[in-house]
């Protein structure tokens, strides 16, 4: 935009805020604030330090200040509140409302997510968003989201100084594709590789007799992410998945934190992941 | 005498008739002294136009009617069913400060509405289903019933919510505060009643914005409005009981006439607890003025203001739209305008620029 264009809009905007054009307006309108002491988001400055990871920069560039808009409150469109505090928990392993075979967010496939489908417009059902773009988000801020996606869709709230399980494929009592034969268990942090072994995990069936793991690793560039696979595709049934924080090979994380597997805010303890495989053919 | 005549005839008898009680498109409905559900099958206006609404269309609102005068689209195309539709292409601008600017050609919209009036003027079934951009998406599906013929009717299934003025603008501030617009139906149950000038509507539904029902709260949403020649006059209010918290809002609304020039204000006020930990009290504000320089011409500005947080200073934005409309033919409009956002300097999406070119088909 030109110098003289941007002048002239500033004083369309002046004349506007100060009335001048429509007297009636100042009965209902007032001006736009100067921003004094708060970010950018229009939110009071808070001094607290942020956990720097890439859900937080979605969180603070994205959704408050660009979705929230419309998606908060009780009311938000189709449920999903955006605002700092709601969206990790209705995005994560969440069915979107509007196509409900799709996840939200699918941890590790940014694709296979909603989210992404409906900022790049490919979303197979309603508008892209923001839908009162454009302006849309930029390639950058997709990229950011596909990133995060990536590595596991991480929350930014859990606590550097210790390790938690913050989503698994399958998720938590979810229903799996028939042929399962890989488990993801997603972390906070990265994880020490070196403590990563068939001993952290234990995987049982609806009888309570242990299903044996083939193998267990940590993909490359994804160290906050464990994947195991089973020696056969699960049959049919109940499974219960433990990543242990306890016993003899407790896993933890690159900073020696070992895990917080019951989430009570004290190292130790197991995560329990119950979920279920479907009869019928692998696909 | 042929049917299409007939319902000219009719049609300009009913503006004769009851121009001087009340409309839809806000400004046009208050420009006439008309009631929504006048030319909306939908006694809460938007959507599928009746058959008065479709020969305004051709003899009233553009600049010219081309065509035989015996041939008026009145959406009948059988006996029990009416269908009509919008499709808005743009041409938009727009200008982010520190990015670079965008602009591009889009389908808007394009929509399809059909109503089956298996008992007529009585017993509706309606669907309003948008097939683009991206796939196709209900936004209303209801089955409408009127008790008594024009006066109290009961609709239930899918449907948008009755509060304040419904704008063309989704964007408007006061429609996004709300979250009460056309991108965002519920499903509950409504009850209206139409007596004299007086226009009044209850809604209850889930409250989850188009979800499924999470918890077992409802939202309560109310609308009622007195509808003068010259000026109107309507108050909302609105609760919803989630257990994220509830929100309770409230809207006073109205327009008045003044020769060519149709003003309307809007204020809308939520007590919203539903967001973050301890809540939020919100606000927003519309004021529009609408000359109508000859028929088919339209000119409008805008001026709107947003308090996101009634608790935090220096927080408020304000948007002025400044727009032309022009209907030169029967179901064809042009628009064109600029927006102006002014917020709080560190956003920059706050301070942004558009600007549109837009073509509008309706029938």
């Amino acid at each position: 935009m030109t110098q003289g264009n941007a002048v002239t809009i500033q004083s369309i905007k002046w004349l506007a805020c100060k009335g001048f054009l429509v007297p009636a307006a100042l009965a209902l309108a007032g001006c736009a604030g100067d921003g004094t002491g708060l970010d950018a988001n229009g939110r009071p400055i808070d001094n607290t330090p942020i956990a720097n990871n890439d859900f937080q920069e979605i969180q603070d560039t994205i959704f408050s200040p660009i979705c929230a808009t419309c998606h908060i409150g009780g009311g938000a469109p189709q449920g999903l509140r955006l605002d700092a505090g709601n969206s990790y928990a209705l995005l994560v392993n969440v069915p979107s409302g509007e196509v409900p075979g799709t996840m939200r967010v699918s941890p590790g496939n940014p694709n296979a997510s909603y989210l992404v489908q409906k900022i790049e417009g490919t979303a197979a059902v309603g508008v892209r968003m923001p839908a009162n773009g454009p302006p849309y988000l930029t390639q950058d801020r997709i990229d950011l989201v596909r990133r995060w996606i990536s590595a596991g869709a991480p929350a930014s709230s859990a606590p550097a100084d210790r390790l938690v399980v913050t989503s698994t494929i399958p998720a938590v009592s979810e229903t799996a594709a028939p042929g399962l034969g890989k488990l993801t268990v997603i972390f906070n942090a990265n994880v020490d590789s070196s403590r990563v072994s068939s001993d952290a995990f234990t995987l049982r069936d609806a009888a309570d007799q242990p299903v044996a793991l083939a193998g267990v690793r940590v993909p490359t560039g994804r160290q906050n992410v464990v994947e195991l696979t089973t020696a056969q595709p699960l049959a049919a049934g109940s499974y219960q998945l433990a990543v242990h924080g306890d016993g003899p090979a407790p896993l933890a994380g690159e900073a020696g934190h070992v895990l917080d597997g019951d989430a009570d805010g004290k190292a130790g303890g197991d995560a329990l992941i119950p979920f279920d495989v479907q009869a019928g053919a692998a696909r | 005498m042929t049917g299409t005549k007939l319902i000219e005839i009719v049609g300009v008898f009913a503006l004769i008739t009851f121009a001087g009680t009340a409309k839809a498109e806000p400004y046009l409905a208050a420009q006439m002294g008309l009631k929504c559900v006048q030319c909306h099958v939908n006694p809460t206006g938007g959507g599928m136009r009746s058959v008065f609404g479709n020969t305004f269309a051709q003899t009233q609102l553009a600049a010219k009617k081309i065509g035989a005068d015996e041939d008026l689209w009145s959406g009948q195309v059988m006996k029990f069913l009416s269908v009509g539709g919008n499709a808005r292409a743009n041409y938009s601008f727009s200008d982010v400060p520190n990015q670079s600017s965008t602009n591009d050609f889009a389908v808007e919209e394009a929509r399809a509405y059909l109503d089956f009036g298996v008992i007529p003027n009585r017993l509706s079934v309606y669907v309003d289903q948008r097939f683009a951009p991206g796939n196709a998406t209900n936004l209303e599906a209801n089955i409408r019933y009127w008790i008594k013929e024009n006066s109290v009717y009961v609709k239930a299934g899918r449907m948008y919510q009755p509060f304040g003025y419904r704008f063309e603008d989704d964007n408007a501030f006061v429609r996004q505060l709300s979250g009460y617009n056309m991108q965002a139906p519920d499903e509950g149950i409504e009850f209206g009643f139409e007596s004299g000038s007086w226009s009044t509507q209850l809604a209850i539904s889930n409250g989850t914005g188009g979800a499924p029902e999470q918890d077992d709260g409802k939202q309560f949403v109310a609308r009622t409005e007195f509808v003068g020649s010259v000026w109107r006059m309507g108050v909302s209010g609105a609760f919803n009981d989630t257990d994220a918290g509830d929100r309770v809002g409230a809207g006073l609304f109205g327009a008045v006439r003044t020769g060519p020039v149709t003003f309307l204000g809007e204020v809308d006020y939520f007590d919203d607890d539903s967001i973050g930990t301890d809540g939020r009290k919100l606000m927003a504000s519309l004021v529009e003025a609408n000359w109508k320089e000859l028929q088919g011409h339209n000119d409008k500005l805008t001026i709107e203001w947003l308090e996101p947080d009634d608790d935090v200073d220096e927080d408020e934005q304000t948007r002025t739209s400044v727009l032309y409309e022009w209907s030169p033919i029967q179901f064809i409009q042009l628009r064109g305008g600029v927006r102006l956002y002014d917020g709080i300097p560190q956003n920059d999406l706050q301070n942004r620029t558009q600007a549109f070119v837009q073509l509008h088909g309706y029938f």
